[in-house]
This record gives C-alpha cells, sequence and structure tokens, in this order.
C-alpha cells in the first residue's frame, strides 16, 4: 500500500528508487518470503529452494550493493535513499532484507579501511556480481559471547578473564585462526565470505579484538546446521567453526589499537539497518489491519467504523510515523558524520524494533482469529519482529550501552564545522 | 613542534599540490564529473583548503563555499595522511579526523586523493618538509 511521505522534497531519483523497490518488495519478496517460512531451515538452503533464484533476481538488480560506494561498483545510495529502499525490501520480508544486506558487510568495512589490494580482491568483484554467488556475513556472535560483544563501555570488555570463542595468532606471515562462531551468524552456513571478529590479545579481554576477512571456502572452515528458529525463518543462519585456518596477515584489517571505536561505527551501520527494516515491518503490519478493519464486518459494520478499531488503527499510524521520522533523521546524521553519534542509532534501533513488535501483535489481535493463522500474513510479522528485538544487540544491552554513551557525551556540543 | 612551522609554506605548498592533482590527475577529472568537493580544516597552523574541478581555494576564499565532505584534523595528522603514514578508519574511530559529509562520498572520495599521496614527498622535498 502506498503512503504520504512527510517529506515532500523527494526528487524524482529518490521516488523512482522507492518504487522500484517497493514492486521488488510485493512482487519477488513477498511470495518467496512465505514460501521459505513454511520450510525447514535445511530445505530453505537446498539447491532446489526459491531463496537461490530470488537473490539472483536480488544481485541481478544491485540490492546487494546499496551500502558500497559508487567508485567500486556499489550503488552509492543517499541516507535517504538507503532509508526509503530498506524501509520498501522490509515492508516485503524482514529476513530477506537483512540477508540482501549482511552479505555485503565484510565488503563495506574493506571500503571503509581503504585498503587498496583488499579492494580489488574482494570488494570489486563483490560488486561486479550480479548472480549472488559471493555472499558475506558478519561473523561476530559467539556461543560464549552474544551481548558482551556489544558493552564496549563496560569493565568486563577489556578483563582477561573475558576469553573469545575464536582465537587469532601469528605464525610467521599469516594469522591461524581457531574456534567457534555461534548459530546467531545471518547468512552463515551460506556465506562465500566473512569479516570475523577474532581475539588477538587475550590480555586485553575483547578490547584486544581484530577483524579480518575471511573466504569460508578455506582449509579448516566447517558449518553447522541451518537454525530452526521461531521467526525471520526465511533469513538463514548458523555456525562457523575454524580449525586451523590460516591466512595472510594483510587480511585482518581491524587491529586492538582500533576495534573498540570501530565496533562503534559497525554497530552505527548495524542499526541504522536494523531501525529502516523495523519501520518497513511496522508499516507491513499497520497495512494488514487496516485492509482487514475495511472488510471484516462485525456488528452489522465494517470493524474499521468501531470506535476502539479506529483508536488502534491510528496508534498503529503514529508508531509507523514517528519510527520513519526518527530512523531517517538518525540516518541522515550518522551516515553524514564520521564518528558517528551512535546513542541515536541505538535509539532508532530499540525504538523501532519494540514498535514493530507492537504493529504486529496489535494487528493479531485486529485480525481476532484469523490473525493466529498462517493465511494471514500478521503471524509471520509478530515471529519476524519478535526477532529482531534480540538480533544484532538484544534491546536491553543496547541501551546499555546507550546509556554508557550518554554518561560520556550527553550532551553533545553542535557540529564543529 | 608541528611539522608545518610556517603556515604560508602550508599554503604554497597545498595550493601547488592540489592544482596538480586537478589539472593531470584523475582527481581533477573525477570531481569535475561527479560534481564532487572537499574542504579540509587544519589545526596547528591554522589553514582551511577547499577543493573542487577549478583547483583550490584557501581561508577567507573558502567562505560561502558549500563542500561536498568536509575533513577536520591537524596539520600533522594531515601530513601523515598525505604520506601514507596514517590509518583513516583508525584516525576517524579515534577522532583523529572528524569528517562530515555522505559516508558514501567520502568512501569514494579515498581513492581519487591517491595520486596526491604519490606526488606528495616531491613537494615536501621542495617546500623542506621533512617526510621522516
Amino acid at each position: 500500500m502506498d503512503y504520504f511521505d512527510l517529506n515532500t522534497n523527494l526528487t524524482d531519483e529518490d521516488i523512482a528508487l522507492r518504487d522500484a523497490a517497493r514492486q521488488f518488495a510485493e512482487k519477488e519478496m513477498r511470495p518467496v518470503a512465505r514460501q521459505l517460512d513454511l520450510l525447514s531451515a535445511d530445505a530453505a538452503v537446498a539447491e532446489d529452494s526459491p531463496l537461490w533464484p530470488f537473490l539472483k533476481k536480488a544481485y541481478s538488480l544491485g540490492y546487494h550493493k546499496i551500502l558500497l560506494p559508487e567508485y567500486y561498483g556499489g550503488l552509492g545510495s543517499s541516507a535517504l535513499q538507503t532509508s526509503l529502499i530498506f524501509e520498501e525490501l522490509a515492508w516485503g520480508s524482514f529476513g530477506l532484507a537483512l540477508l540482501t544486506t549482511v552479505v555485503c558487510f565484510p565488503f563495506y568495512l574493506i571500503c571503509i579501511t581503504n585498503e587498496e589490494h583488499l579492494i580489488e580482491q574482494f570488494v570489486v568483484p563483490f560488486c561486479e556480481c550480479t548472480d549472488g554467488s559471493i555472499r558475506g556475513c558478519w561473523g561476530i556472535t559467539e556461543p560464549g559471547h552474544g551481548s558482551d560483544h556489544v558493552n564496549m563501555g563496560e569493565a568486563f570488555f577489556s578483563s582477561p578473564k573475558l576469553k573469545g570463542d575464536v582465537r587469532a595468532k601469528l605464525d610467521g606471515d599469516e594469522y591461524v585462526i581457531n574456534g567457534q562462531k555461534s548459530a546467531w551468524v545471518s547468512g552463515g552456513t551460506i556465506a562465500t565470505h566473512t569479516m570475523l571478529h577474532v581475539q588477538l590479545d587475550p590480555s586485553k579481554g575483547f578490547a584486544g579484538n581484530g577483524i579480518c576477512i575471511l573466504p569460508l571456502d578455506l582449509p579448516g572452515v566447517s558449518r553447522g546446521k541451518p537454525l530452526e528458529k521461531i521467526g525471520q525463518r526465511d533469513l538463514n543462519q548458523g555456525e562457523i567453526f575454524f580449525d586451523d585456518v590460516r591466512i595472510p596477515k594483510e587480511w585482518m584489517f581491524v587491529d586492538p589499537d582500533f576495534y573498540v571505536p570501530m565496533i562503534d561505527m559497525i554497530l552505527n551501520a548495524a542499526n541504522l539497518s536494523m531501525a529502516n527494516w523495523s519501520v518497513g515491518l511496522s508499516r507491513a503490519a499497520f497495512d494488514e489491519a487496516f485492509t482487514y478493519a475495511q472488510e471484516r464486518i462485525q456488528g452489522l459494520s465494517p470493524i474499521i467504523d468501531h470506535f476502539t478499531t479506529k483508536q488502534r488503527l491510528f496508534t498503529m499510524f503514529t508508531r509507523v510515523e514517528a519510527a520513519r521520522a526518527y530512523v531517517r533523521a538518525a540516518m541522515e546524521l550518522n551516515l553524514n558524520i564520521s564518528p558517528p553519534h551512535v546513542e541515536y542509532s541505538i535509539a532508532a534501533k530499540t525504538l523501532g524494533t519494540d514498535w514493530a513488535f507492537e504493529n504486529a501483535n496489535e494487528a493479531i489481535q485486529l485480525l481476532g482469529g484469523n490473525g493466529l493463522t498462517r493465511e494471514y500474513l500478521p503471524e509471520k510479522l509478530f515471529r519476524d519482529a519478535r526477532a529482531a528485538m534480540i538480533e544484532d544487540g538484544n534491546n536491553e544491552m543496547l541501551r546499555q550501552h546507550g546509556g554508557h554513551v550518554l554518561k560520556e557525551n550527553y550532551p553533545r556540543g553542535p557540529l564543529d564545522f | 613542534m608541528p611539522v608545518f612551522t610556517d603556515r604560508n609554506v602550508a599554503i604554497e605548498l597545498f595550493g601547488d599540490l592540489w592544482s596538480k592533482m586537478v589539472d593531470e590527475t584523475e582527481f581533477g577529472k573525477k570531481v569535475r564529473e561527479e560534481n564532487l568537493s572537499v574542504q579540509f580544516i587544519c589545526s596547528d597552523p591554522d589553514v582551511t583548503m577547499y577543493v573542487d574541478g577549478d583547483g583550490p581555494l584557501f581561508d577567507d576564499e573558502t567562505q560561502g563555499k558549500n563542500p561536498t565532505v568536509v575533513m577536520k584534523m591537524s596539520s600533522d595528522t594531515a601530513h601523515l595522511y598525505w604520506l601514507k603514514k596514517l590509518n583513516v578508519p583508525k584516525a576517524l574511530a579515534l577522532r583523529q579526523i572528524k569528517a562530515k559529509g555522505p559516508v558514501g562520498k567520502i568512501l569514494q572520495l579515498m581513492p581519487l586523493l591517491r595520486p596526491g599521496q604519490a606526488l606528495y614527498p616531491e613537494y615536501c622535498r621542495k617546500y623542506g618538509i621533512p617526510t621522516e
């Protein structure tokens, strides 16, 4: 369903990009997401899965490289355009929107490091890929450490007692990597490359971590089974194991010297993405509820004419509009300054995902018994939204980190440019 | 002691360097094609430089310009950057450089500045600026 945009200054290009994404979301993502949702996690990534033609289509349209600069072959979208596209894609499917973005994460971070040899070796081929055959993932989460990774402000973060589940040791000109990433790595069992967080200096806890690019066809890499889970079942997730995996030391492009501030920069991009997708899911829930309320007759009249339904729909509408306005403002700020004011991105993610869940929950309530069935979309939206409150840093832990950032920086002064 | 002890030397050196980059390298062609502009606000000594496809402007000449990207750093940090001795993402993360402008444009600008990094040591020698 179309919506009135509070931003009345969208350019023709902004509108064209949004409309193309909307069409893709409606015609391609929704049907594939519904199919994948009903499959087992194994079947969802099997050779005959509809996932593969979907990815090929998404890559052929360039949706895998939205965040990458034009110079290397990316789309080079503005902050607003990225918001517009992400919202539409997540209206189609939160899980598939996430997958089509996380595939670029290792390559995005390489662009930020501006390491020419890595750009030529990894980023350019990714941007040129049109068949979905090069897929990145974000290898951060570990069996023993989920939220630990996003609590950089707490004392434990740099404690030598904090032992990483994946460690790397320098051996001549190579790093040797051992350990395991957890089942929550998005795209973990189907990715070809990972942006891997490893512990380099255990004496500094996670402040001794680094980040490398690691092709997942190297000897010593193995995968777990695709994860069965409550929501975002269209998003593959699974473990990755490393057994004496060797990489050239040049592939370790973030070292402990600036690991902590770099995590804030990565978290900034991840949280803003999650926030935009949440707006898409929130709007999808509103659309379902609004359409149903016009058609469903109770008490001899459409329920949209009922007093409480009007109130409930308006509350849902308000959440979508308020979240969109805030998320875009945070996006506009933090994709235009470096380093970012990360508390605004955290606020966007936590607020966006909470409200997406509330809208999905309300949509089910409004649909009544129908809302509980697989025949209608809200039950999937509900399950997808539930997962979003935990992934990429659960909301409580993110708020804890946000509170730490406030403690250190509030009130921020004006940008001194 | 800062590398540039005389701000006029910095202005002359970077004036030469930017002019060469705009006139004779891919940088000039690209910034003209894509209507890019960049402003460096350097401290200690204080020098503000603005560059677009028409060449460099300094200090008061930059008033009223609306650059695509603004980079703020000390002159010593800028010197290290041009010598390719600075890890830019690290410097950004550690707030040694502050940047304002679309992240995509900043990422796009980085490779365009590389010809200047190749030329810079030669200009340092010409103006007596140490490179070690």
